[in-house]
């Protein structure tokens, strides 16, 4: 049971990333963080089943789902704004960096 | 009571800081009275604490076991310097009200004023640790504010940024040494600490550790040895600020901490020897670079951080009274020199002072005063400035190596030359330049009449002043005496009078400077090394340039796109989970 969360952990984690390095896409950005988070709240409850502390556990899956929420929000609200300003969700059109 | 005046003497200059803010600039003359109501109400709530000077600490709120309690003591160490930082803000503010009259962004200058003058309260009065890294980092901005205050000077911006810099070594250092006693004592409470390291509780080596970054964090907050440069620097805000944050107080922090701490870690083998040669080394070349200096300011600024090395000295030869009477009587001599030539630079434009001359005629009451000033800061009798140098040159002989209270000597001859020196080029001889002065103002002279009155008169407090501080420190060894004793001890004292002998020879020098064969090859060495400052701003500038060029050199690797950082981070999570693994295996 424990090997199957795992291989849904890593599984999880290395599609956020995966999509995160090679997406340039505000939208699809926030799509993948949610999939890494996901992976992370899921290694955290594994966590606190292993060593015995599933209130601690629980409190902390909470606490994300919070906090993810607001960034799913706070994103969303940002690549709204982002299309409306400049006609594009591609980050990289917008970076003002020195290169 | 204490309780109750202690949050008061925070929150009065902070709430009117807030308000002086929402005032704003359109209501100019509200500003002035709105503000200088505030400072005076302040320093009045700091003279009632003086009554309430004991053993006692406070506790207000329990913020939880990391930060421990939110305490204040009430022992004469902090009460004191609360109202030097009150009593002298309140001049300052008042005599600002002329000073900055028409200024842009006063509201600004006005609130990180205030700001300040409350903080420094709470730096002082506070036992936590916690809360003086909290307060000593907001008088380090508001340092760093109103150096920069005409942000539109880029000499201005820098000497700011370069105070702000160089400081936050001292806030690194005190950083260290707070986590250290945490990790060891489990509380930020400063009379658990010294509980602990008397008793042995914290190992040799840790100690020494907490001890020499403290020395650290003293040095850069003070302008001592090897950080002085900033304070000269800092001569861009606005006078009566250099006046107020880095002369009287702020600049004080660092010898406080030193006090502070000074039971606990006396004890460490080379530290009070290594605070005594870094406030001897600082003394000689910052009166050196005073003699050569020809800003008016400048010249005043290096005074500051020769007087505040005397009272590194002090410390390092095991003298808290020594130390704590020479910052009382140097707070009020050294702000009303500042006071003064902000008055003079007021009225004449110019900070060069080989622009001046022949003042005395023109504006005599800002003479006065500014002779009063002087004649303290070269040790004059019966001024305030004589005793507490007396007292510090007592206790570094009978406590140091001869060498050193020879060194301290030569120092004093450098300091009567200095003065001599500014207070003739300002003050007699011809009119170098055809400048209009006029004297001060009723609400400039009014700062500078109690501040004179308080360089003559402040000495004859040191029975109360000793006895408090000995009643109220059990720990410290402070010796109870009385004003006879001192008269006594020091007019008993044939060194006294080698002493004055030695002040008399660098007024002599000055008045003999053509017919000496002072104009050779090795003066002009000494003259050409003081204006660069001995090697350090070429140091600060290698610094500086060091780190644009490293900063240069790593843009690279900040690319800005989302996913190269991820692949770090993930090149990162990768290294550590390997690091784990091996750790595990």
């Amino acid at each position: 049971m424990n090997t199957l969360v795992i291989i849904a952990i890593v599984s999880l984690i290395a599609i956020g990333f995966y999509c995160l390095i090679i997406t340039r896409n505000i939208l699809k950005i926030i799509v993948a963080l949610q999939v890494l988070v996901k992976g992370a709240m899921i290694a955290m409850i594994l966590a606190g089943k292993l060593t015995d502390q599933m209130e601690l556990a629980q409190s902390m899956a909470i606490t994300i789902i919070v906090a993810d929420t607001i960034v799913a929000v706070i994103g969303l609200a940002m690549s709204i704004q982002l299309r409306e300003k400049t006609g594009t969700c591609d980050i990289h059109s917008i970076s003002k960096l020195k290169r | 009571m204490a309780g109750i005046l202690i949050p008061f003497l925070i929150f009065t200059p902070w709430l009117t800081a807030i308000l002086v803010w929402f005032i704003s600039d359109k209501h100019e003359e509200g500003l002035h009275q709105f503000a200088s109501a505030g400072a005076i109400l302040s320093a009045i709530l700091s003279l009632l604490l003086l009554s309430q000077i004991g053993d006692s600490t406070i506790s207000f709120a329990k913020i939880g076991p990391l930060f421990g309690n939110l305490s204040f003591s009430t022992d004469a160490l902090g009460i004191i310097l609360a109202c030097i930082a009150n009593c002298i803000g309140s001049l300052t503010v008042i005599f600002s009200a002329e000073y900055m009259k028409h200024e842009k962004s006063l509201a600004r200058y006005y609130s990180m004023v205030l700001l300040f003058i409350g903080a420094m309260s709470g730096l002082v009065l506070t036992a936590n640790i916690f809360m003086i890294f909290f307060f000593w980092e907001i008088t380090a901005l508001c340092s760093y504010q109103l150096i920069s205050f005409y942000n539109d000077d880029p000499n201005a911006v820098r000497g700011g940024l370069k105070a702000l810099f160089i400081t936050q070594f001292g806030g690194i250092g005190l950083m260290v040494a707070g986590l250290l006693i945490f990790g060891y004592t489990n509380s930020f409470e400063i009379g658990r600490f010294i509980q602990a390291a008397q008793g042995g509780e914290i190992p040799a080596n840790v100690l020494g550790i907490i001890g020499f970054t403290l020395i650290i964090a003293a040095t850069a907050k003070s302008a001592q040895f090897p950080f002085f440069t900033w304070l000269p620097d800092a001569m861009e805000a606005p006078t009566p600020v250099s006046a107020l944050i880095h002369a009287a107080t702020m600049v004080n922090a660092g010898v406080y901490l030193l006090c502070r701490f000074f039971p606990a870690l006396e004890a460490i083998p080379g530290w009070k020897m290594t605070i005594l040669i870094l406030g001897l080394i600082t003394i000689l070349i910052s009166s050196l670079m005073a003699i050569f200096a020809t800003d008016l300011k400048r010249v005043l600024a290096y005074s500051t951080v020769s007087q505040l090395g005397y009272m590194f000295a002090a410390i390092g030869a095991g003298s808290v009274l020594a130390c704590q009477f020479h910052l009382l009587s140097h707070a009020i001599f050294k702000a009303l020199l500042f006071l003064c030539a902000g008055a003079i630079i007021h009225s004449c434009g110019t900070r060069d002072m080989y622009k001046m001359g022949g003042f005395f005629k023109k504006i005599p009451f800002i003479s006065v005063t500014f002779i009063i000033g002087s004649l303290a800061l070269a040790g004059i009798p019966i001024l305030n400035g004589f005793w507490s140098k007396e007292l510090i040159l007592e206790s570094i002989h009978s406590g140091t190596p001869i060498i050193i209270y020879i060194l301290m000597l030569f120092s004093v001859i450098l300091t009567a030359l200095y003065t001599i020196r500014c207070v003739w080029l300002v003050f007699f001889g011809e009119p170098r330049s055809d400048l209009h002065v006029h004297d001060a103002p009723f609400l400039m002279a009014l700062p500078l009449g109690i501040l004179s009155l308080g360089t003559i008169t402040s000495w004859l407090v040191f029975e109360p002043f000793s006895r408090s501080l000995s009643n109220s420190l059990p720990l410290y060894g402070i010796p109870k005496e009385t004003l006879s004793e001192l008269v006594s001890k020091i007019f008993w004292d044939p060194y006294t009078f080698l002493a004055l002998g030695m002040v008399a020879i660098g007024i002599l020098v000055w008045f003999l400077r053509n017919k000496l064969p002072l104009h050779n090859s090795i003066t002009r060495k000494i003259e050409s090394i003081s204006l660069n400052s001995f090697g350090f701003e070429a140091i600060n500038n290698g610094v500086v340039n060091g780190i644009n060029a490293a900063s240069e050199a790593i843009r690279n690797i900040q690319t800005g796109s989302l996913n190269w950082n991820i692949f770090g981070m993930l090149i990162g999570l990768i290294c550590i989970l390997i690091a784990l693994m091996i750790g595990g295996l």
